[in-house]
């Protein structure tokens, strides 16, 4: 393992900037870190190289542990973006520079720049200074500085980023090209999704300080894991559809997952993501060989060189849902496709033509929250929901859809206000088939951390599913929280333990997220009760059972959470029904 | 790079052409510089060499030369210790009072050096508040070379604080990151990074320090004591001299200090100009 960053946390005015990012990169791995800008990547990556200190977690290099070390003696070598060459250095004095602070000798310098020269192909430009240098020869010579001292890991932060296009393909080859040749563990930081693709042996999409999801490019491309990471790797169409045990069903069309939809259960509502160039355009429904599941009409044909970008409007009738939030009028849902050359040819288009449509693979989202459905008596209650802090915020990084719809309880996250009706109510949803329940009271701020409770006999996969959907969405910190009786037995100590250790490597090992784990010495009401004393609002996550009694335990058991002028958001998941 | 005056400018400028405003900058500087100066250079032409070196030659004369160089020399020196650790502080640290601090640093500027002058004087002289508590010691500040470096470098500091200003705040925080990950410790990123960086404008500022200094006159009469062959800098013996309606010889060492003033000048901006060939403007 040549790099192992572990529950490594950066807060910037109480806010973390990179929250409990949990990666191990393998020694000779091309690692690469990809998101928008403000998500935390390029702290990460001055945190590994030492130049910015962390507020939680430990790095270790090499198996050694290099958390407390100031960025001389971590052995890395870091790439700017600006270049950050020393311009009153001569291209040789610029990359003897670590040497020459180690006091190695002229002769073995020399060599080693000669060396390093060639690797990046500048050779006899050993007495230009920087300024006499193009920006992409300035790069070269920056990677060739920074790689002098035999450093262990190679961080490279946007490389490319002040370079033009093609300069910028020319480098990445290089920089490719030398990586494999000396076999470098190596980290780059980077906002271009096409960079990330051509680069990467495996890549790690950031959001919000959180660190998304990690794979290779193409598990990533085709088998991503929230709406975000398959609308940032390329262009994606998000549709809700529905699992069943035939398998996911698309408008008009069955197609077998390619992977088990995992946590969404048979008969449930889930995202599907259909990639542009999966779906296949026709006139008639018989000309198609993929599977048939709209018809629509073209609507705009846009000419991308040897690929054509295809934006047709749906007829009504096909019943497709969009699952984003952005696509809110369901009136009008278009759908991107991409065509070859060759179906170019097959079948032209013209815009305004009647077509049908097919689709050749579809990937579910393994996430549980679908949409939200909100639970309201009136609009203005519902207007006030989606006001909310919480909920603005869950849909507009999560890039879901607000449905008021009332039936259908089970698909997504039912919605409502958490007020002192509200047990009655989240027992009756429950009882309509309801799972996951997300309640919030009104006037309640931003949460500022994350309180998960297994607490029931609900299948852990399921909650941290859920637990997992929300962390990846809310720039806060997320603490599993177990309950100890203080007089419990030491058998009973280790058992809890061991309970929060496995949750924390589940979590990790299926969704690749890590929290924090806390242990409160009390029962149930003692711990919430001290949730509400405190004065920052906190989202619980509570397992619970659906049984016939609920409204009844959830006011003897948490009255206090259900108290007007509660800062407490709750969100319920119900294991299923017995 | 093609040099962008043989090019043609398209667009129209906001004052107009190139022949007007060159004629003004032209007649503007004749007036304000160069007719003052040549008038200095005529009235003491018309002395034999032998006369000025006579003038030149006499000790007092050579002492306030010798006292003049050597004080803004060391003032000069000493802002640049100081100036680049204002500088330093003011863009690299947020903190309250920061803007007030920053404003501070005009006030040698801004006050009449005459002002200037009797504070000093005032809290050197062996009764004020820091001659009171240095005499014991054997320091005496006032009325010796001590003293006229203290003041000099009092007028100097903002010269250098405000060349180096902008230059810090523009110099790329990355080069000092890059420097710590290759595994220099701040000593060395601060010898083999940072100072090269600014030395041009270190040069600069001191340059103006040092130009300032010797030409200073109202700050330093009053600490001074000017006390021939002690503490009489070079202003005070043309002041003298013309009070002593002794025109000619006032003339001639005013042309002596100016000549000095020049080669001081062309030294500067001549390190300068190697400083720059050497890794900025060579494209």
């Amino acid at each position: 393992m040549s790099i192992r960053i572990e529950q490594v946390s950066k807060l910037y005015q109480g806010v973390p900037v990179v929250n409990d990012v949990t990666i191990e990169i393998q020694t000779g791995e091309f690692f690469v870190l990809l998101g928008p800008s403000g998500s935390g990547k390029s702290t990460l990556l001055r945190s590994l190289a030492g130049l910015t200190n962390i507020d939680h977690g430990r790095i270790s290099l090499h198996g050694r542990d290099v958390t407390e070390l100031p960025a001389r003696r971590r052995g890395v070598g870091m790439v700017f973006q600006h270049y950050a060459l020393f311009r009153h250095m001569t291209v040789a004095q610029n990359i003897e520079f670590a040497l020459r602070i180690r006091r190695v000798g002229a002769a073995q310098r020399r060599r080693r720049r000669v060396e390093l020269l060639q690797l990046v192909a500048l050779e006899g430009y050993d007495e230009r200074y920087p300024s006499q240098l193009s920006g992409g020869q300035q790069q070269r010579v920056a990677v060739a500085r920074a790689l002098a001292h035999e450093p262990a890991v190679l961080l490279l932060d946007e490389p490319f980023g002040a370079l033009d296009a093609k300069i910028r393909v020319e480098l990445r080859e290089t920089v490719r090209a030398v990586q494999r040749r000396i076999g470098m563990t190596t980290i780059l930081v980077t906002h271009d999704q096409e960079e990330a693709f051509a680069l990467a042996d495996r890549l790690g999409v950031m959001q919000m300080g959180r660190l998304l999801e990690t794979g290779t490019p193409e598990q990533l491309y085709r088998y991503p894991a929230t709406r975000f990471v398959a609308r940032f790797l390329g262009a994606a169409n998000l549709f809700l559809g529905e699992v069943s045990r035939q398998g996911l069903h698309l408008g008009a069309a069955t197609l077998a997952p390619e992977r088990a939809a995992g946590v969404t259960p048979a008969g449930s509502e889930a995202v599907l993501v259909v990639r542009p160039e999966d779906i296949e355009v026709a006139a008639d429904a018989t000309e198609l060989g993929a599977h048939n599941f709209a018809s629509g009409t073209v609507e705009a044909l846009t000419f991308a060189g040897h690929q054509q970008h295809v934006s047709v409007r749906l007829d009504e009738l096909s019943r497709i849902e969009p699952a984003t939030a952005n696509a809110a009028s369901a009136q009008r849902v278009t759908v991107d496709a991409l065509r070859s050359a060759a179906e170019q040819m097959a079948v032209p288009l013209q815009p305004g033509a009647r077509v049908t449509l097919g689709v050749r693979r579809v990937h579910a989202l393994p996430t549980p929250i679908s949409s939200f459905n909100l639970m309201t008596c009136s609009d203005n209650e519902a207007a006030q929901l989606e006001r909310s802090p919480l909920l603005a915020q869950l849909v507009s990084s999560m890039q879901a859809r607000v449905i008021r719809r009332g039936e259908q309880l089970e698909a997504g996250i039912c919605v409502l206000p958490l007020d002192e009706l509200a047990p009655t109510a989240i027992a009756a949803a429950v009882e309509h088939g309801a799972r996951r329940v997300l309640c919030i009271p009104a006037g309640a701020g931003v949460p500022q951390r994350m309180l998960v409770h297994a607490g029931e006999a609900v299948r852990r996969a399921d909650l941290l599913a859920l637990v997992s959907s929300v962390m990846r969405h809310l720039p806060i910190e997320a603490t599993a929280v177990t309950l100890q009786h203080p007089q419990a037995s030491r058998s009973e100590v280790v058992e809890t333990q061991r309970t929060l250790l496995d949750t924390r490597a589940e979590l990790r090992g299926s969704h690749g997220l890590d929290l924090r784990s806390d242990r409160f010495l009390g029962d149930l009401p003692a711990w919430l009760g001290s949730v509400v004393a405190q004065p920052e609002t906190a989202l619980l996550v509570l397992g619970m059972n659906p049984t016939r009694d609920l409204a009844a335990r959830l006011n003897s058991e948490m009255p206090m959470l259900f108290r007007s002028g509660g800062h407490v958001d709750l969100l319920l998941a119900f294991g299923r029904a017995a | 790079m093609k040099p962008a005056l043989l090019r043609r400018p398209r667009r129209r400028q906001v004052l107009p052409g190139f022949g007007l405003t060159m004629g003004y900058t032209v007649l503007w500087l004749s007036l304000i510089v160069i007719i003052p100066l040549s008038a200095a250079f005529l009235s003491a032409a018309h002395l034999p060499l032998s006369r000025w070196l006579q003038i030149l030659m006499t000790p007092r004369v050579l002492a306030s030369f010798r006292l003049s160089l050597s004080a803004s020399l060391i003032a000069a020196g000493i802002n640049a210790v100081f100036g680049l650790l204002i500088a330093w502080v003011l863009t690299r640290y947020e903190f309250p009072g920061r803007k007030l601090l920053d404003a501070l640093v005009d006030l040698p500027f801004a006050l009449p050096t005459a002002v200037a002058g009797i504070a000093l004087a005032t809290l050197y002289a062996p009764g004020g508040w820091l001659g009171r508590l240095l005499a014991p010691l054997g320091v005496q500040v006032a009325f010796t070379p001590l003293g006229i470096t203290a003041a000099l470098a009092f007028v100097g500091l903002p010269f250098v604080v405000r060349t180096l200003q902008p230059v810090l705040g523009d110099l790329d925080r990355d080069l000092e990151r890059a420097a710590e990950t290759l595994g220099a410790r701040p000593s060395v990123v601060f010898r083999r990074v940072i100072l090269p960086a600014l030395l041009p404008a270190l040069i600069t500022g001191c340059a103006l320090a040092f130009s300032r200094a010797l030409g200073e006159y109202g700050s330093v009469i009053f600490i001074a004591g000017n006390i021939p062959l002690v503490s009489e800098i070079v202003p005070l013996v043309i002041m003298t001299k013309l009070e002593q309606f002794q025109y000619a010889e006032a003339t001639v060492v005013a042309v002596a200090m100016l000549l000095l003033s020049f080669a001081m000048m062309f030294a500067v901006n001549g390190a300068q100009l190697a400083l720059q060939r050497r890794y900025q403007s060579r494209r």
